[in-house]
């Protein structure tokens, strides 16, 4: 069998440099497929990491009016703590919420320099056991009477509650758009891609027609007629998958340091193994294609 | 070794490319297949090869029913039938020893098996000083004889040939009906289909007549026989 795989390489190579224009054809239109679904994979892991990221920060902060009485805050955090969604419950005073702000506006000065008095509440941040379950904790928070009590705007309780859920049902939405689009693309480019291996592989059928004519005759058998187009189709997916995984790389390694710089309160990347498993896929993916595209064109052009 | 029981070609209804064919041809055989253009020799010989299947009837050969003969098998019953053709069928960009090397190559036979077998088939057909030219470098009888060697060097027990002589010139056909002569009496069953009258005349073998699909004479030590 040796031989017979030296033979089988030398001939898909033949065939490859006989056609090389509607090779490279298939080569790039493989190429930008699976880049596609490379570039959209990866997008979907940042995007699900910032969605993460996000939900973690999900907090709900409860305003709380100036001079509000130490024991109902107590009774409040006390109340907190004890049902089950809840999962830490801080509390932040007037001074520390001042503190805090003047550090995220470090970059504006002037804003921190014109403050006189301390317009800021203090506050009870509550986090979740389970972002999801924001809302129902909110319908339960404005039940509480303790809450109504000492509440930053007893008029208008609604007001003395923040809490993150809108971004998050953003995200998911936005998520759920990008992936429906990629999903599309990456159908439509396969197709493509598998007419043109149909047609490169109809073409080498073609050009070594008197080779297969005799092959018959002498009694070559069916797989080994079709095994060197098999295999150029493969070559020709493997190279458009290398093309593509080495783009991807590169995307990593030059675009997302600077969309971190640009979104600095998002992480942007990509764990290690992330990139092994996405280069399989796009391996794995070329190979499909490229055997079925190899396939289509057999049965039709080939007779043996 | 080659046997037909009734059987009937059609291309287009009603008009019998071949019918009512019986034959039998023993091991070891030489038989002329003889008969004007579209007399059905073409089709007699497809036939044998399985590049067609009849319409109706049972053809054995080499004890296989071929008829019936599952598709991924076909490949595996030409390697016990060696063709010839009147158009030799070389490729142009490989040697007469590649030529006929790609033969063994492609059934998958060893290269050692290769280094022994074609040098030996191509003395046999008297190409030894000629294994490195091209096709184009050859003459017509010349290409001929590596398409024998060809058909030739897996030792098939069935040789056909389809015209083999219709592109050459009398005296370089005697030289290749002397090969086929030669390769029978190793004991291969030849089977040549022809319209050359003188070598059919000269060699006085067996000779099946075919006309409009019919076989209308078959006779042992025969002559080509037609009034034109």
């Amino acid at each position: 069998m040796a031989i017979n795989i030296g033979y089988f390489l030398r001939e898909s190579a033949v065939n490859f440099r006989r056609n090389w224009v509607m090779s490279l054809g298939a080569v790039i239109t493989i190429y930008l497929s699976l880049l596609l679904v490379g570039v959209s994979m990866m997008m979907g892991v940042i995007v699900s990491e910032i969605v993460q990221s996000v939900e973690d920060k999900v907090s709900i902060q409860i305003f709380l009016k100036d001079g509000a009485a130490t024991e109902d805050v107590k009774a409040l955090q006390a109340w907190l703590l004890a049902d089950e969604l809840v999962d830490t419950v801080n509390y932040v005073s007037k001074e520390e919420a001042l503190e805090r702000f003047k550090e995220e506006m470090a970059g504006s000065p002037e804003i921190v320099e014109n403050i006189r008095e301390n317009p800021l509440p203090a506050s009870l941040d509550v986090t979740l056991v389970d972002p999801r379950t924001v809302e129902d904790m909110v319908v339960k928070i404005k039940a509480n009477e303790t809450f109504l009590k000492i509440c930053d705007r007893p008029d208008e309780p609604e007001e003395s509650l923040k809490y993150g859920q809108q971004i998050v049902n953003r995200l998911f939405a936005f998520t759920r758009i990008v992936r429906i689009i990629g999903v599309v693309f990456v159908a439509m480019l396969a197709v493509v891609s598998l007419i043109f291996i149909n047609n490169t592989i109809r073409l080498a059928i073609y050009s070594r027609r008197k080779e297969i004519g005799i092959m018959r005759l002498v009694g070559a058998s069916n797989w080994f007629i079709r095994a060197p187009f098999f295999l150029e189709g493969i070559m020709q997916s493997l190279i458009g998958a290398g093309l593509a995984i080495l783009t991807i790389v590169a995307i990593q390694a030059a675009v997302l340091p600077r969309l971190q710089e640009a979104v600095l309160f998002l992480p942007v990347d990509l764990a290690a193994g992330t990139m092994v498993q996405l280069s399989l896929v796009l391996v794995v993916a070329g190979v499909i294609i490229g055997l079925v595209g190899a396939g289509f064109a057999l049965r039709r052009y080939l007779k043996v | 070794m080659i046997s037909m029981r009734g059987v009937e070609k059609y291309y287009v209804p009603e008009e019998p490319a071949l019918a009512e064919v019986n034959v039998e041809i023993e091991a070891g055989e030489f038989v002329f297949l003889v008969g004007h253009s579209g007399s059905g020799k073409s089709t007699f010989i497809r036939l044998l090869q399985r590049e067609l299947l009849p319409t109706g009837g049972q053809i054995i050969v080499a004890g296989q029913d071929i008829v019936r003969l599952k598709n991924w098998k076909v490949p595996y019953l030409r390697r016990n039938i060696g063709c010839v053709f009147q158009d030799f069928k070389l490729l142009p960009n490989k040697t007469s020893y590649e030529n006929v090397a790609f033969a063994l190559e492609v059934i998958g036979r060893s290269k050692h098996v290769i280094r022994t077998q074609v040098p030996e088939v191509l003395r046999l057909v008297g190409l030894e000083d000629k294994m490195e030219s091209y096709p184009d470098e050859l003459s017509g009888g010349e290409q001929q004889r590596v398409s024998i060697a060809r058909a030739f060097v897996n030792r098939p027990p069935i040789l056909l040939a389809d015209e083999p002589t219709g592109n050459l010139d009398p005296a370089t056909s005697l030289g290749i009906m002397s090969l086929f002569n030669r390769i029978n009496k190793t004991g291969t069953t030849v089977l040549v289909a022809t319209h050359d009258r003188e070598m059919v005349d000269s060699m006085r073998k067996r000779v099946i007549a075919l006309e409009s699909g019919h076989i209308i004479r078959d006779q042992h030590r025969g002559v080509y026989g037609y009034g034109d």
